[in-house]
């Protein structure tokens, strides 16, 4: 196990820069995901930390070593690709055991390490299938297994569910979850999906454009998101966004929308009257029914769920999701009231993004 | 209630079942068309067959034909003769060092211009491509002097080194499309695990690269097989000759037997038809390799 460090990290092609200096401090078996849209840099950066892709500037320590100059296997990393990267023409067994191969351990003590791997991923019956002979789960745990093997410092995960289905996906996901709590090793998982991000790691990193634009808890992120970026990104369904102006409502704070409509929000922000700001408003933070602040508008559409439906109503022009019960009577075309807590408004300067 | 059926007028291509007589027509099409190919492909090789099996007479008299006598001892003298034998091993001999020579210095070359970035990579790739584009024969002279400076004239690899000279082009560009449509995820992989690019190419390229291996491999086999111009510059002795240059023995200064020239070549082709019928699963692959996606 090890601590990873990144310090101004950098990655130009040509005279297009993509990461801007990324510095980032991974603790000795932390889980830590990168996140962000497709394009954003965390697949290159992760690449970046695993020595397959060069880096332009900055500084890459792994284990309290600088290790811009040395090959992956120098590294001790192991990583684990979106395709899974099996090798076709080796068997499970010889996947898995191909980097100790290559580092010429003995053949006892190769069967050892792989047989150990393989209980621990459940994965004993099919050590002499192909590749070509697993399914997707399978295959994905057998690329894991190859990871463990080796026993490394870091763990890289690049995206390694997007190409399951998504049950699988959720059973995978509860998998690498237990498997990181046995072996405590760090670990950077890279995903655009926030729900992965958010179940598995102990902190997140999201990223936009080469930059990162927060980092910190799970909880953190959903709770207090810095920007509109990331209050966007962090949840599902999404944070919903309105335009509005800073207004006073008896004798309080409020955000005027376009519609009139005002909504209370918590005294301490920082914001001054005739302000433009966005607000942001959780869908589960949504309640229905008249109390509290009142916000009504038609419903739009009604998505039930199971044990939760989703009421998109229309609010100041703008269509607004809302999580209820799934018992909760709503039909297309009605008009649906909702209220949130003054707490629970977020707000951000419409111009710069920012949380005030 | 306006009967739609009698309102519209049915468009003949999509009435009921004209999809079907319009597949049915085109497999007619494409079966007429097959045959025609097949035809022209077989019946030279059946009249060669059976030619061997003629009198000079009976082939002069009716070249297509059935034989009116069969001529067995035609084939018969020819296997039991220590000449064809000789000659059939030295084919074996100048063809396996071809297509091993070919198939190191393609698959080698092919791989680090697949996935190495060096100055000059594409002129000198060009460099090499440019040599699917040279006939042999234009070049047999000064490549007889330049082999007979060497002094390997009158030996296999005076034969051998040129075919892998000009076979090397075209096995390049097998190789090179084939390696680079492998995942790259895989050589990530293989990097992490501890690969450098020997170790790629020996352990995971080659491995999954039987399809072209074959390919370039029967290409090169058939190639140096039915090679007659290149023997039969750079060999003079006749215990080196390969097979193509054993069909010389049945030309007179006044008279050919066409019949046991034709019995000889049947014999030679057999073994690149049997070859070709094994493997042609692997040809087709290799040659498609990389034209969908996959």
């Amino acid at each position: 196990m090890a601590s990873v460090e990144l310090h101004e990290v950098r990655k130009a092609f040509g005279a297009l820069e993509v990461i801007h200096g990324v510095s980032l401090s991974i603790e000795d078996g932390e889980f830590v995901a990168l996140v962000g849209p497709s394009g954003c840099g965390k697949s290159t950066l992760l690449r970046m930390i695993a020595g397959l892709e060069d880096i332009s500037g900055g500084e890459i320590i792994i284990d309290d070593a600088v290790v811009n100059d040395l090959t992956p296997r120098e590294r001790n990393i192991a990583m684990v690709f979106q395709s899974y990267a099996l090798y076709p023409h080796m068997t499970v067994a010889e996947n898995m055991g191909f980097n100790l191969r290559l580092s010429g351990a003995s053949k006892t003590e190769i069967a050892e390490r792989v047989n150990e791997a393989a209980r621990m991923l459940d994965l004993v019956p099919l050590m002499e299938r192909k590749p070509a002979q697993l399914s997707g789960g399978q295959r994905q745990r057998v690329a894991m297994g190859r990871a463990i093997v080796r026993n490394p410092a870091v763990f890289l995960f690049d995206e390694p569910l997007s190409n399951l289905d998504a049950k699988l996906r959720v059973q995978m996901r509860s998998e690498i979850k237990t498997l990181h709590q046995k072996v405590k090793t760090t670990s950077i998982y890279v995903t655009h999906d926030q729900i992965e991000a958010m179940t598995l790691a102990d902190r997140i990193v999201v990223l936009n454009q080469g930059r990162v634009e927060q980092q910190g808890t799970p909880m953190e992120l959903y709770k207090n998101p810095a920007n509109l970026f990331v209050a966007a990104f962090i949840g599902s369904p999404a944070m919903n966004l309105l335009d509005g102006t800073i207004d006073a409502e008896g004798g309080e704070t409020a955000v005027r929308l376009t519609d009139g409509t005002a909504i209370r929000i918590a005294q301490d922000r920082k914001v001054k009257r005739g302000q433009s700001i966005k607000i942001g408003l959780r869908p589960e933070h949504l309640s229905p029914g008249k109390t509290g602040t009142a916000l009504t508008g038609q419903t739009l559409l009604v998505e039930p769920t199971g044990a939760q439906t989703h009421v998109i109503f229309d609010l100041a022009g703008q269509p607004v999701t809302a999580i209820v019960d799934g018992e909760y009577p709503q039909r297309y075309g009605s008009p649906f009231h909702a209220s949130i807590a003054a707490e629970q408004v977020h707000v951000f300067d419409r111009e710069t993004g920012v949380a005030l | 209630m306006t009967d739609i059926a009698t309102s519209q007028p049915i468009d003949a291509a999509t009435a009921p079942g004209s999809g079907r007589r319009l597949r049915t027509a085109t497999q007619i099409y494409m079966y007429v068309a097959l045959i025609l190919v097949a035809v022209i492909v077989v019946v030279p090789l059946i009249s060669t067959a059976l030619g061997g099996f003629k009198t000079l007479s009976d082939l002069r008299g009716n070249p297509f034909g059935m034989p009116t006598e069969w001529q067995w001892s035609n084939y018969g003298d020819i296997i039991v003769s220590q000449r064809y034998w000789l000659q059939m091993g030295n084919s074996l001999v100048i063809a396996v060092l071809t297509v091993f020579l070919t198939l190191a210095f393609g698959a080698m070359a092919a791989f680090c211009f697949a996935h190495i970035r060096f100055f000059g990579s594409d002129y000198l790739l060009n460099y090499f491509l440019i040599g699917l584009m040279f006939p042999a024969a234009t070049a047999i002279l000064p490549l007889y002097i330049r082999i007979r400076d060497l002094g390997l004239v009158d030996t296999y690899w005076g034969v051998v080194l040129p075919q892998v000279a000009f076979g090397t082009g075209m096995s390049i560009m097998l190789f090179r499309n084939y390696f680079r449509n492998l995942p790259s995820e895989l050589f990530d992989a293989a990097f992490v695990d501890g690969c450098g690019y020997m170790r790629f190419f020996w352990h995971v390229t080659l491995p999954l690269s039987r399809p072209i291996i074959a390919t370039v491999g029967i290409i090169s086999f058939v190639g140096s097989w039915n090679s007659y111009i290149l023997p039969l510059i750079m060999l003079n002795s006749e215990s080196r000759y390969p097979w193509p240059l054993g069909i010389m023995i049945y030309r007179g200064e006044f008279n050919t037997e066409w019949q046991l020239v034709l019995a000889f070549i049947t014999l030679t082709i057999l073994p690149t038809i049997i070859v070709f019928f094994l493997a042609q699963k692997h040809i087709i692959a290799g040659l498609t390799a990389g034209a969908v996606k996959s």
